[in-house]
Order: C-alpha cells, then sequence, then structure tokens
C-alpha cells in the first residue's frame, strides 16, 4: 500500500508496532542461544540472570563421552538428505509430466498427489508401523527415508508441478522445431529455467524431514535416532539438561533458519503449495 | 515403424503428438514418482482400513481378527474422542484466528516500514523453520513457574503466577500460543505476497479521493487479500491436524486431558495401549476430514486459475 500514512505520530506508532513484533519473535530464539553458553548453575536461578560467563561446557559435553551426538546428527542428514534427494529428482520428473500432459482424470491423480502431502501424521504412522515391523524397516535409518517419502515425494511432484505450470510451453516447443528429442528439452531447456523452484523444493524437503519428530520417534531405533530424538531424550522424569538441550535446540534449529531464507522469496510458492506466488 | 512414417515424422513441424504408439513422454516422467507414492502410501492406506476393521494385536508377531464394525460402533460412542475432536476444534480455531489476526497486522506494518524491509521480514520468518519439538521444549523452559523467564515476567508484572503447563486452562493458552509464534511468520509471509500483487493504482486512487488509512483497509485491501487469506486459513487448517509435537513435548495432552487433541489421543491409544485397530479408526476418521479440506484446497486453486 502507498504509505500516505500521514502523522508524526502515526509513525511512532508503527516503529512501536514493528519493536514489539522483533521482541515477540526473536526473544525465545536469543534465550535459547544465551541459555546455551551460560554455566549450569546459572540456567535454574530465580529470577532469571541476564548476566554470565559465556562457557562452552553444553556444547563440549554433546560432543564428547556417553552423550554424543555425533551418530545423530549423522542419522539426521542420512535421513533427511536421502529422502529430499529421492523426492527432489522424481518429483521434477514427474512434476514436468504433470505440468505438460493433458489427459483424462489428470484431476484426480492431482488430488490424490495432494491429499498424500496433506494426510494426518498420526494417520500415516500407525498402517506403517505394522508394516515396518514385519519387513524389518523399524529401526533402520532406511524406515526413516521411506517414511519421509511420504510427504515429500508429493510436496515435490506438486510444487514442482507449480513451477513447471508457470513455464510457457513455448521455448521447449521451438527446440523440438530444432530437432530436440523431447528428454532434451526438458533436460536441456525446461530444467536449468526452474533452478530456484528446484533449489526451494529441496530445501524445504530437507526442513520438513530434519524437524520430523513423530516418524522419528515412532521408528527409529538405538541405531537410527535423529536429532529431534536426542533433544526430546534430555527430558526425564527427574530432571532435564536445559544447557544440552538449549544446544542441541540452536545445533537443530541455526542450518534450518540459514537455509531457509536463502530461498526467501520463493518460499510462499512452496508453502502455500503453488496456491499464492511471490514477488 | 516404416520408413516413410520416419519421414513424415522428421517432416512435421511440431512433434506433440507422437506418431509411434507408444507411451506419451508425460506419463514416461509420472511413472517412476507415481509408482513410488503408490508403495509408501496406497499400500499402507489399505492397510490402514483392513486394521480399522480388525482386532490387532502385537504380541508374538502380528494377528489380525476379523471385528466387522466394532471399532467404528465404538468410535462413535467415544465421548472421550468427541471431546478430543471438540477441544481440537477450539484448537483450531484459537491458533488460526490468531495467527491470521497477528499475521495480517504483522504483514501490514512491514509492509509500510520504509527501511530495512527485507532484514525485518527475514528475522520475523525465522520461527517458521524451527522443528516443532525444539519450539515446544523451549516453550516449557520458557513457562517452568521456578526459572522460566516468561513466568518470571507473568509473575513481575502480578498477572499471572500459577504453574502454567499444569493448569487447565493456562496450558491450553501455552500450547496455543507456541504454535502461534511458530507460524504467524506464514500467514505473514503469505500477506505480505498478496500485499504485493494489490495493484497501486487502485489504491491510490482511493488516497487521492480521501479515503482514510483504515478506509482503505476496510474496503480495499481486506476484500482484495480475500483468496489469499482462504489460501492460509486451508494450510494451516490442515497442520493443525497433521503436527503434534509441540503438545506432545509440552503437555502430552494433560493437565487432566485439557490439550489431548485428536492426534495425541490416537497416539495415546496405539502407542500406549496397544489398541491398534481401534487408533486406525480414529486416523481414518482424520483421514477423512482432511480430503474434505484438501477438496476446499483444490477448489480454491481452481478458482484461482493456479490448476489446470
Amino acid at each position: 500500500m502507498t504509505s500516505a500514512r500521514g502523522g508524526v505520530g502515526s509513525r511512532i506508532g508503527l516503529k512501536l508496532l514493528l519493536g514489539v513484533i522483533l521482541l515477540w519473535t526473536v526473544v525465545p530464539l536469543v534465550w535459547m542461544v544465551a541459555s546455551s553458553f551460560k554455566p549450569a548453575d546459572e540456567l535454574t536461578a530465580n529470577p532469571p540472570s541476564f548476566s554470565f560467563k559465556p562457557t562452552l561446557d553444553h556444547y563440549n559435553a554433546l560432543f564428547s563421552g556417553g552423550n554424543n551426538i555425533g551418530p545423530y546428527i549423522r542419522n539426521s542428514l542420512l535421513a533427511a538428505g536421502l529422502s529430499t534427494i529421492i523426492a527432489v529428482a522424481l518429483g521434477c520428473l514427474a512434476g514436468y509430466g504433470l505440468a505438460r500432459s493433458h489427459f483424462r482424470g489428470k484431476d484426480h491423480v492431482a488430488f490424490w498427489i495432494i491429499s498424500q502431502r496433506m494426510a494426518p501424521i498420526a494417520a500415516v504412522v500407525l498402517p506403517l508401523f505394522v508394516i515396518f515391523r514385519f519387513t524389518g524397516l523399524l529401526g533402520s535409518v532406511w524406515g526413516l527415508i521411506v517414511a519421509y517419502l511420504t510427504f515429500n515425494l508429493p510436496f515435490a511432484i506438486w510444487i514442482m508441478n507449480a513451477f513447471f505450470a508457470e513455464l510457457h510451453p513455448s521455448l521447449e516447443e521451438a527446440a523440438l522445431v530444432d530437432g530436440a528429442s523431447r528428454w532434451q528439452a526438458f533436460r536441456k531447456i525446461a530444467l536449468p529455467l526452474v533452478l530456484p523452484g528446484i533449489a526451494t523444493t529441496a530445501i524445504l524437503c530437507l526442513v520438513f524431514s530434519w524437524n520430523d519428530y513423530a516418524f522419528a520417534v515412532t521408528f527409529s531405533g538405538p541405531t537410527s535416532q535423529t536429532l529431534p530424538i536426542a533433544a526430546s531424550q534430555l527430558v526425564t522424569q527427574t530432571s532435564i539438561d536445559w544447557g544440552q538441550l538449549t544446544a542441541i535446540g540452536t545445533i537443530v534449529v541455526a542450518p534450518m533458519i540459514f537455509v531457509g531464507l536463502i530461498v526467501r522469496k520463493w518460499l510462499v510458492t512452496g508453502l502455500t503449495l503453488g496456491a499464492v506466488t511471490g514477488e | 515403424m516404416s520408413v516413410t512414417a520416419e519421414a513424415a515424422a522428421a517432416r512435421a513441424p511440431v512433434t506433440r503428438e507422437p506418431t509411434r504408439r507408444r507411451l506419451p513422454f508425460e506419463i514416461k516422467m509420472l511413472a517412476p514418482a507415481l509408482l513410488v507414492l503408490a508403495a509408501v502410501s496406497l499400500f499402507p492406506f489399505f492397510y490402514i482400513i483392513a486394521m480399522s476393521l480388525s482386532q490387532v494385536k502385537l504380541i508374538g508377531g502380528i494377528s489380525f481378527n476379523w471385528a466387522a464394525l466394532d471399532n467404528w460402533s465404538r468410535l462413535f460412542g467415544d465421548g472421550a474422542v468427541w471431546a478430543s475432536w471438540v477441544r481440537s476444534i477450539v484448537y483450531f480455531i484459537a491458533t488460526v484466528g490468531l495467527e491470521l489476526f497477528l499475521g495480517v497486522t504483522i504483514a501490514l506494518a512491514i509492509h509500510e516500514a520504509k527501511r530495512g524491509r527485507n532484514i525485518l521480514i527475514s528475522v520475523v520468518l525465522m520461527p517458521m523453520f524451527m522443528a516443532p519439538v525444539i519450539v515446544g521444549l523451549l516453550g516449557r523452559f520458557l513457562t517452568d513457574s521456578t526459572y522460566g523467564l516468561y513466568a518470571w515476567i507473568l509473575r513481575s508484572l502480578h498477572l499471572y503466577t500459577g504453574d502454567i503447563l499444569g493448569t487447565k486452562t493456562a496450558a491450553f493458552a501455552a500450547v496455543t500460543l507456541m504454535d502461534v509464534w511458530e507460524w504467524t511468520p506464514l500467514i505473514a509471509l503469505i500477506v505480505l505476497a498478496g500485499l504485493a500483487s494489490l495493484p497501486r493504482s487502485v489504491l491510490e486512487a482511493a488516497a487521492v479521493d480521501g479515503a482514510s488509512y483504515w478506509g482503505r483497509l476496510r474496503y480495499i485491501v481486506v476484500p482484495m487479500l480475500g483468496g489469499v487469506l482462504i489460501v492460509a486459513l486451508l494450510i494451516r487448517s490442515m497442520d493443525a491436524l497433521r503436527y503434534f509435537d509441540i503438545i506432545t513435548n509440552t503437555t502430552n495432552g494433560g493437565p487432566a486431558d485439557a490439550t489431548k487433541i485428536v492426534p495425541i489421543r490416537l497416539y495415546e491409544t496405539a502407542f500406549r495401549f496397544f489398541d491398534l485397530g481401534y487408533a486406525a479408526a480414529i486416523g481414518l476418521s482424520m483421514l477423512f476430514v482432511t480430503i474434505l479440506i484438501a477438496n476446499g484446497f483444490m477448489r480454491v486453486m481452481k478458482a484461482r486459475g493456479l490448476a489446470r
């Protein structure tokens, strides 16, 4: 909206409002990061302590001894990374196929795909749990990869379809006239033009599966637990190690915020499943 | 395939309709993904239907005993499950209502900001990328009655002195606000995209005609954002049934069932009481509601000319 908002008063009001919004957003994050550097005895001080001598104790504890989170990081990277790669590769092919095809029943196929992405996790976990139990996938990283495909694959197909549909087919048609095959037109013309779309899809798939808790807590065993599980395991009946917990929190959250903001311009397309296009 | 047909194909200027009777290119592109999707989704779907019609036992392998519609008749008569649905609806209205109101407010404020808009947006979006389990655990840390920062602030301002996650209403409000904190940025992002696409000329004409800021907001901006807001509403309503990590890691349905929404009830039925057949019936009823919402989503996509 053009900002003919007039008076000095409303300018100050706007600044105040923006200030409140920033505080509301940032305080929990800053508190988490600050707490991860706080000495253990000050974490549970009442009233909360605001000045302290920063320490790396909690991070050191996470990377040494019995609590080493190295394996958790590896499992998270494997499960989230591989399911993302598979979903994006298949999603590019199928998204293009869907965007360029006109067969009867296409609407039904599209609806089936999108409804898979929207299905409640609890309702998906249940049959997969029983199926995984007798196929031996329970407790392995492969089980998690399959589980993450249940939401990443329909998501990737759907979003890549939205990005390809925005691309006018005339360029590919020109390449076909020049003697290119359909595959070459896709590979050499269409695919390079949707690179931002591919990056957005990949990053959102990565964020969704990296952040997953429900599938991981049900399917993962001692050798396949991921970072969110490591975080929740620090909560026991008797006590919670808030220092290590806020440190893990920082480790889980920071990379996702970083990669998420890289594709900020295209996020809205991705997160509204293509129903709203950005900037 | 004869030589003449090859030559004809070569001569044809646009080869969109292939002369060879083979699978169309588009179908070949679709096939691998759809086959994998069918394997990971259709099979479990039929499986959960079978489960909902059986008494499932996990002891010594898995056994299915045909139970016809027992689970389903139990579901419709189960007051506890209905109570969870009511709680889910209240949770949905509270979270999404607040998120829409705050999201629109934040988007309008950022849209009006003269400087630093990109940095503002980046900062405001941050909570959205957080793992919900971390949001829940962090919320628990902040609301702890002895050392939580937010509990301390509320106590110092004499607003609330009780145990936040241990009291029914306060716990419900707390898990609602945690969800609002994480997902309001999504609504703000969607509304900002909508605001950016508003035609400048209409707004300028209204301003020239003497319409006030609030007048333009009420009669031009909000009506024009309608479609975008419906998309935001549908996306969040699916997520309200989809995710339950925050509640699992804060109150886990308590105190006294105050935050036991449907997915938490399902999880407890399946993995604490191991009543898998009954849990399957609850799961299918959730799936049914999701399909209704997805249907609404497809209609909106069509109306916006985005689904072809």
